[in-house]
C-alpha cells in the first residue's frame, strides 16, 4: 500500500488533465471525473493512514539533477504527520467536488472548474508527500499558481481578477522567505532532505544565529500562506472565488500549508527559542485580531475568512508554544468544520442569492438540513464542550499556558470569547427572526439545496462534532501516540494544565453566545413580540431598549471601537505599506521610462556617464588620488 | 608563415564554421541569380540545411581534443562546442520562425535576410572559438555589422529605419568604448593571444599599475555588456527590439545575447583569472562589487521598466534586460560552476525567449498592433498558443517545473552557496523577480481572465514546430534537468578552457 503511495496525488492531476480535454463538453457530468478520482485518492489516502497507524512508513527518492558534485533528490515520504494530512486534504477536496457538482450547476464554465479543482487537489497532496524542501517548494508554488486560478474564476468581476492577482503577490512575498531560508539550509546541511537537516540540526552544527534566521525565513513563507500578520489581507479578499474554492482553501489545502510546513520543520524551530516564541506571538496576535475584525462584517464569507486567519493564528500559536500535538489537532478539526461551515453558507448563499447577512433571516424553518448543520459548525468553531472545536481549542489554551506564555493565553481566551459572539451573530442574523430580504420579481421560492451538496454536509457535520474525540483526556490521546511516531520528538510527553482552563474557555465561548443571543435574537424578537402582542407596555419597551443601549454603550461599542480599530490598522497601516511598497516600485519605473526617451544621444551619455562614475568611484575608493 | 605550416594545421576543426560560411556565399549567389518575384523561401530551406549540417558537424566532434590553429587565433575546446550548439540551435528556430513571417514588406528583401543571418552567426561562432583579441573582434563586428543592416531590414517601416539607426549609433559608441579598454590591456601587455596576455599579466612590472589594470577591465567589461543588453549600455534594446522585424528581434535577443556572453567569458576569465590590481590583489576579487552593482542595476532596471510597458516588444527587451541581469549573477560570484550554469539559464532561455516571440510574431501579425491587448482571452480562442505562451511566461518567471525555474536555482544557488555569500545580490534577484511576476502574470491574466473579441488564429506550420518544441523543451529540462545536464558533463570538460596549449607549442618548436 505505502509504495503505492505516490499515486495518491497522481489521480487529481488525471482528472485536470482529462477534464481540460473534455472542457468544450457540454454535460456536466464530466464532473464525475473529478469526483470519482479524487475519492479514488480519498481511499488510497485512508488506507496509507491506516497502515501508518499500525507503525508503517516509508520513504523513496532518487536523483533528480546533479550540478556540480551536489545531486538534487525526489521522492516521496509517508510518516504519520503528512498521513493525516493525506486524509484531511483528500477528505475535503473529495467533499467538495461533490458539492460543486450542486453548486456550479448551470456555469458557462463548468468543466474547468472542475480541472482547476484537481490541478488544486494535486499541487496540495503533492506538497505533503514530499521529502524535502526543494520539492515541498515546488508544489507550494503549484498551490498558488491553482490559488491563482480558482479565485480568478469569476474573471469577469473587476474584484475576483484583483483578489487573484493580490493572493498570489501577497503569498509570494511569504515565498521569497521560504526559498532564501531554504538555500540557506541548503548550505548550512548540504542537503534539502528533512531528514538530513534534522540531523544536523540535533548535532548542533548550525550556530544559534543561522538558526533563527533560516527558521524565520521559513516562517515568513508560512505567514504568506497561512494569512499571518501582517500578510493576511489576500485571504478575506480571495472570498471573491466560488464559495466551494473558499471551502478548499480555507479549510484543507492553502492556508493549511503554512502550518503544515512549520509542523514538518518543527525540529528546526524547537532549535530555536526566539523563532518559537515569534511563531507563538505572531499567531496569538493574529488571532485576536481577525476574530476583531470578524465581529463587525456583513458579508457572510468574509465573517468566515476572517475567522480561518484567526483560527490559524491558534494553530500558529500552539505550535510556538510547543503544542505540536495541538496545532495539528486544531488543524484537524478546522478542517471539518470551517469546510462544514464554508459550504453551508454557500448553500445559504444559493438558495438566497445574496452574501450580506443584514438581508438574510428566518431561514431555519426553510433550509431544513443547512439550519442545524451550521449550527453544529458554529458550535464547534465556538468551543462548546462535546464538539471538536471545544477538544482542540482546549488544547491549545493548555499548551499556552503551560508554556508559561500567560499573556498570549489571555489574548486566546477572549479571541475565544470573540469567535463565539460573531459566529452566533451570524447565525442569528441568518437563521432567525424574519426574512428581511424583500422577494425580487420572478424570483425562485427560498429552496434547500440538492442532496449532492447537504451530503457533503452532512459528512462534515459528523466529523465537526467527533473529530475532537481523537486526542482526549477521557477516551485517550490517539492523535498525540499517533504523531509520536513521527520525526518530531514531542515537547511536553502530556501537559494538560490546571482544570480550570476548559472551564475558562467553555465560560468564554458561553458568554459570547450569550451576549450574541441577548442582542440578535432576543432583542429582535422582544421587539416583535411587544409591538405585536402587547402594544401597551411601554415599561417593558423602554427596559428592552435601556439593556439595548446599555450593551450599545459598553459592550457593543466597546467591540466596535477594537474592530474600527483593527480595521483603521489593516487600512492604514498595513495597506499602507503594502501601498508604499508598490507606489515605489511604481514610481521607479516611470523614472526608467522618461529616462528612455528615444533619443540615442542621450542613450550614449547615459552609457558613458555609467562608465565615468563606476571608474571614478574605483579611483576614489582605491585611494588613486591620495 | 609558409604554405607548409598553413597546411600543418587541422583544418577540418572548423568545419563548422566552413560549412555556414560556405552556405552564406551560396545563397547570396543563387539570390543574385533568381528573379526578382520568385518566392525566397528556398533559400531558407537551404540555409536552414546549413545550419543543420553545421550542429551535425559540432556532434561529430564533440570527442575531438582541445585543438588551436593559426597560433589560437582559432581554438576547439569544450568551452566552444558548448556554446556553439547554442548559437546554432537559437538561429536554427530564428530561421523557421523568419521562413514563415508573413509581413509583404519584408519580401522583396528576404534572400538578404538569409545570409545576413548566417553572416551573423559565423561571427558569433567565431567570438565563441577565438582565443585572440584581434579575431575576436572581428567577429564581434560581423555579428555586429549583420544585426546592424537586419535590424533595418523592412526598408519602408519608419520605425525599422529608426531601429538600425539607433542600433548602428550605440553599437558604434560601445566598440569604442570596447576598443578602448582592449588597448589599455595590449598597452600593458603587449599581446593580443588572451593566453599570452593572461601570461604577462603575472610580470612584476604590471604590479604598480593595478589601477591601469582596473580601469581597462571596467571600460571593456562594459563595452561588452553592449551585447547582452546590460546596463549601463542597455538602453537601445527595447527601441532596438520594437522597430525590427520579429525574427530579427528573437535573433538579438538570444543568439547575439549568448554571443555576448561567450565573449565575455572567455575574455574577462582567461585574462583576468590571476591579474593583479589594486595593491596587487586578485582583480576579479577587487572588481566584484562593481559588476555586482552592474547586475543589480540590470535586473533592476529591466523588471521595474517592464511593469509600465503596454507594449509587448519593448515588455520583453526590458525582460530580456533583466534576464541579462540575472546571467550575470553566476559571473560576479564566480562559482565553480560558473560555465554549467550560464549554459544552462541560455540555453532554457533560448527555449522560453524564442518559443515566446513566436507568439508574439504570430498575434501581432494577425492584430496589426504591438499593444498588450492582443492576448486578450487567447485561452479561449486558441488554446494551443495560449498554453504554451503560459509555459513560457512561467519559465521566464521562474516558475517550478519549467526549465527557468532550473535555471534561475541553480543560479541562486550559486551566489548563495560561496564564502562569502553573496546576501545581498541573492536578495536583489529574488526581489526583481517578485517584481517581474506582476508583467508576466498580467499576461496570462489577460489571456486566461479577458475575454478576447479576435479571430480564432492560425498559426503556420513551421511556427507551430517551434512552438511545440520550445514548450516540450521547456517543461522537458524543467521536469528532467538531468538531461541537459548530464550531456554537458559527459561530454564538455571545462578544464579545457583554461588550457594553454599553444604555449607549449611554441615550445616545441
Amino acid at each position: 500500500m505505502l509504495q503505492m503511495s505516490w499515486l495518491i496525488p497522481l489521480f487529481p492531476l488525471l482528472s485536470f488533465i482529462l477534464l481540460l480535454l473534455f472542457r468544450k463538453s457540454k454535460s456536466e457530468s464530466t464532473a464525475w471525473i473529478g469526483v470519482l478520482l479524487t475519492g479514488l485518492s480519498l481511499v488510497m489516502s485512508v488506507g496509507v493512514c491506516l497502515a501508518v497507524w499500525q507503525g508503517e512508513g516509508i520513504k523513496t527518492e532518487g536523483t533528480w539533477f546533479q550540478i556540480g558534485e551536489r545531486a538534487i533528490t525526489m521522492g516521496f515520504e509517508v510518516n504519520p504527520l503528512n498521513a493525516l494530512m493525506l486524509v484531511i486534504v483528500s477528505l475535503v477536496s473529495f467533499l467538495v467536488h461533490l458539492y460543486s457538482k450542486g453548486y456550479m450547476h448551470g456555469d458557462e464554465r463548468f468543466g474547468v472548474f472542475f480541472a482547476y479543482l484537481g490541478l488544486f487537489s494535486f499541487a496540495m497532496l503533492g506538497l505533503v508527500l514530499s521529502p524535502n524542501l526543494l520539492q515541498l517548494y515546488m508544489f507550494w508554488e503549484l498551490v498558488g499558481l491553482g490559488s491563482f486560478l480558482l479565485i480568478g474564476f469569476y474573471y469577469f468581476k473587476p474584484e475576483a481578477k484583483a483578489a487573484a492577482k493580490k493572493a498570489f503577490v501577497m503569498t509570494r512575498i511569504g515565498d521569497v522567505g521560504l526559498f532564501i531560508g531554504m538555500v540557506l539550509l541548503f548550505w548550512q546541511v548540504g542537503s534539502f532532505e528533512y531528514d538530513e537537516i534534522f540531523a544536523t540540526v540535533k548535532n548542533g552544527d548550525i550556530s544559534d544565529g543561522m538558526l533563527t534566521l533560516t527558521a524565520l525565513c521559513i516562517f515568513v513563507g508560512a505567514v504568506g500562506k497561512s494569512g499571518q500578520l501582517p500578510l493576511h489581507t489576500w485571504l478575506p479578499d480571495a472570498m471573491e472565488g466560488p464559495t466551494p474554492v473558499s471551502a478548499l482553501i480555507h479549510a484543507a489545502t492553502m492556508v493549511a500549508a503554512g502550518v503544515y510546513l512549520v509542523a514538518a520543520m518543527y525540529p528546526l524551530f524547537q532549535a530555536s527559542e526566539a523563532a518559537l516564541t515569534v511563531v507563538a506571538v505572531v499567531g496569538g496576535l493574529t488571532a485576536i485580531f481577525a476574530a476583531s475584525i470578524g465581529l463587525m462584517q456583513k458579508d457572510i464569507k468574509r465573517v468566515l475568512a476572517y475567522s480561518t486567519v484567526s483560527q490559524l493564528g491558534y494553530m500558529m500559536l500552539a505550535l510556538g508554544a510547543s503544542g505540536y500535538v495541538a496545532g495539528i489537532f486544531h488543524l484537524t478539526t478546522h478542517a471539518f468544520f470551517k469546510a462544514l461551515l464554508f459550504l453551508a453558507a454557500g448553500s445559504v448563499i444559493h438558495a438566497v442569492h445574496t452574501q450580506n447577512i443584514e438581508e438574510m433571516g428566518g431561514l431555519w424553518k426553510k433550509l431544513r438540513l443547512t439550519g442545524p448543520l451550521f449550527l453544529i459548525g458554529a458550535l464547534a468553531i465556538s468551543g462548546v464542550p462535546l464538539l471538536s472545536g471545544f477538544f482542540s481549542k482546549d488544547e491549545i489554551l493548555a499548551s499556552t499556558y503551560a508554556d508559561g506564555k500567560y499573556g498570549l493565553f489571555w489574548l486566546a481566551v477572549i479571541a475565544a470569547f470573540m469567535t463565539a459572539f460573531y459566529m452566533f451573530r451570524l447565525f442569528f442574523l441568518v437563521f432567525t427572526g424574519e426574512a428581511r430580504q424583500e422577494k425580487k420579481d420572478g424570483q425562485k421560492d427560498v429552496h434547500e439545496s440538492p442532496s449532492v451538496m447537504t451530503f457533503p454536509m452532512i459528512v462534515l457535520g459528523v466529523l465537526a462534532v467527533v473529530a475532537g474525540y481523537l486526542n482526549t483526556t477521557w477516551f485517550g490521546t490517539f492523535l498525540s501516540d499517533y504523531l509520536a511516531r513521527g520525526p518530531v520528538e514531542l515537547p511536553h510527553g502530556d501537559h494538560h494544565g490546571p482544570v480550570w482552563i476548559p472551564l475558562v474557555a467553555t465560560l468564554a465561548s458561553l458568554l459570547g453566545i450569550g451576549l450574541a443571543y441577548l442582542i440578535y435574537q432576543r432583542g429582535t424578537l422582544s421587539r416583535d413580540w411587544i409591538t405585536r402582542s402587547f402594544p401597551g407596555l411601554s415599561d417593558v419597551i423602554y427596559n428592552k431598549w435601556y439593556i439595548d443601549e446599555g450593551y450599545d454603550q459598553t459592550v457593543v461599542k466597546g467591540t466596535t471601537g477594537l474592530s474600527k480599530l483593527g480595521a483603521l490598522f489593516d487600512r492604514y497601516v498595513v495597506e499602507g505599506l503594502v501601498t508604499a511598497v508598490t507606489t515605489g516600485v511604481q514610481r521607479l519605473g516611470r523614472i526608467g521610462s522618461r529616462l528612455q526617451n528615444g533619443q540615442v544621444q542621450s542613450y550614449g551619455t547615459a552609457a558613458i556617464f555609467g562608465i565615468v562614475i563606476l571608474l571614478l568611484i574605483v579611483a576614489l575608493t582605491g585611494g588613486y588620488f591620495s | 608563415m609558409d604554405l607548409d605550416t598553413l597546411l600543418s594545421f587541422k583544418w577540418s576543426v572548423m568545419a563548422p564554421e566552413f560549412i555556414i560560411l560556405g552556405v552564406a556565399t551560396l545563397l547570396s549567389l543563387i539570390d543574385l541569380f533568381m528573379k526578382k518575384e520568385s518566392s525566397r523561401k528556398p533559400l531558407a530551406w537551404l540555409a536552414g540545411a546549413g545550419v543543420l549540417a553545421a550542429l551535425v558537424a559540432i556532434f561529430m566532434q564533440l570527442d575531438l581534443e582541445v585543438t588551436s590553429i593559426l597560433y589560437d587565433t582559432y581554438r576547439l575546446d569544450s568551452f566552444s562546442k558548448a556554446f556553439k550548439i547554442l548559437l546554432l540551435l537559437g538561429t536554427l528556430l530564428v530561421l523557421v520562425l523568419a521562413a514563415s513571417y508573413k509581413k509583404e514588406d519584408i519580401e522583396e528583401n528576404r534572400g538578404e535576410f538569409y545570409y545576413l543571418l548566417l553572416s551573423a552567426l559565423l561571427g558569433a561562432m567565431m567570438m565563441a572559438s577565438s582565443a585572440d583579441l584581434i579575431t575576436l573582434f572581428v567577429g564581434l563586428e560581423l555579428l555586429s555589422l549583420s544585426s546592424y543592416i537586419m535590424a533595418g531590414l523592412e526598408r519602408r517601416n519608419k520605425r525599422s529605419n529608426e531601429s538600425a539607426f539607433k542600433y548602428v549609433v550605440s553599437g558604434g559608441i560601445a566598440t569604442a568604448i570596447t576598443l578602448f579598454g582592449i588597448s589599455y590591456v595590449f598597452g600593458l601587455t603587449g599581446e593580443t593571444n588572451l593566453f599570452m596576455i593572461a601570461q604577462n599579466m603575472q610580470e612584476p612590472e604590471l604590479l604598480k599599475h593595478g589601477f591601469l589594470l582596473m580601469f581597462a577591465f571596467i571600460i571593456m567589461f562594459a563595452g561588452l555588456t553592449f551585447k547582452i543588453a546590460a546596463a549601463p549600455l542597455h538602453m537601445w534594446a527595447p527601441d532596438v527590439y520594437e522597430g525590427a522585424p520579429v525574427p530579427v528581434t528573437a535573433f538579438l535577443s538570444v543568439v547575439s545575447k549568448t554571443a555576448g556572453f561567450v565573449i565575455l567569458l572567455r575574455v574577462i576569465i582567461i585574462t583576468f583569472i590571476a591579474a593583479p590590481g589594486i595593491n596587487s590583489d586578485n582583480i576579479l576579487l577587487q572588481v566584484q562589487p562593481y559588476i555586482m552593482a552592474l547586475a543589480a542595476a540590470t535586473m533592476i532596471i529591466g523588471n521595474v521598466t517592464a511593469l509600465r510597458q503596454r507594449n509587448i516588444k519593448r515588455m520583453f527587451a526590458y525582460s530580456s534586460i533583466a534576464q541579462a541581469g540575472y546571467i550575470l549573477v553566476p559571473f560576479v560570484s564566480n562559482s565553480s560552476l560558473l560555465f554549467e550554469l550560464i549554459w544552462f539559464y541560455l540555453l532554457a532561455y533560448l527555449f522560453m525567449n524564442i518559443g515566446a516571440f513566436t507568439i508574439i510574431q504570430i498575434l501581432t501579425a494577425q492584430e496589426k498592433s504591438n499593444d498588450i491587448s492582443i492576448f486578450r482571452g487567447l485561452f479561449k480562442r486558441s488554446p494551443w498558443l495560449a498554453v504554451p505562451m503560459t509555459f513560457f511566461l512561467l519559465s521566464l518567471a521562474g516558475i517550478p517545473v519549467t526549465a527557468g525555474f532550473v535555471g534561475k536555482f541553480g543560479i541562486f544557488m550559486g551566489a548563495l552557496g560561496l564564502e562569502p555569500a553573496h546576501y545581498w545580490l541573492a536578495a536583489v534577484m529574488m526581489a526583481t523577480t517578485l517584481v517581474s511576476y506582476l508583467y508576466y502574470f498580467n499576461v496570462i491574466a489577460v489571456m486566461f481572465f479577458r475575454d478576447g473579441e479576435g479571430a480564432k488564429v492560425s498559426v503556420p506550420s513551421g511556427m507551430a514546430a517551434i512552438l511545440a518544441f520550445c514548450a516540450v523543451s521547456t517543461i522537458v529540462l524543467g521536469v528532467m534537468p538531468d538531461l541537459a545536464l548530464d550531456f554537458f558533463y559527459g561530454n564538455f570538460d571545462i578544464n579545457e578552457f583554461f588550457m594553454n596549449i599553444e604555449a607549449v607549442d611554441t615550445h616545441t618548436h
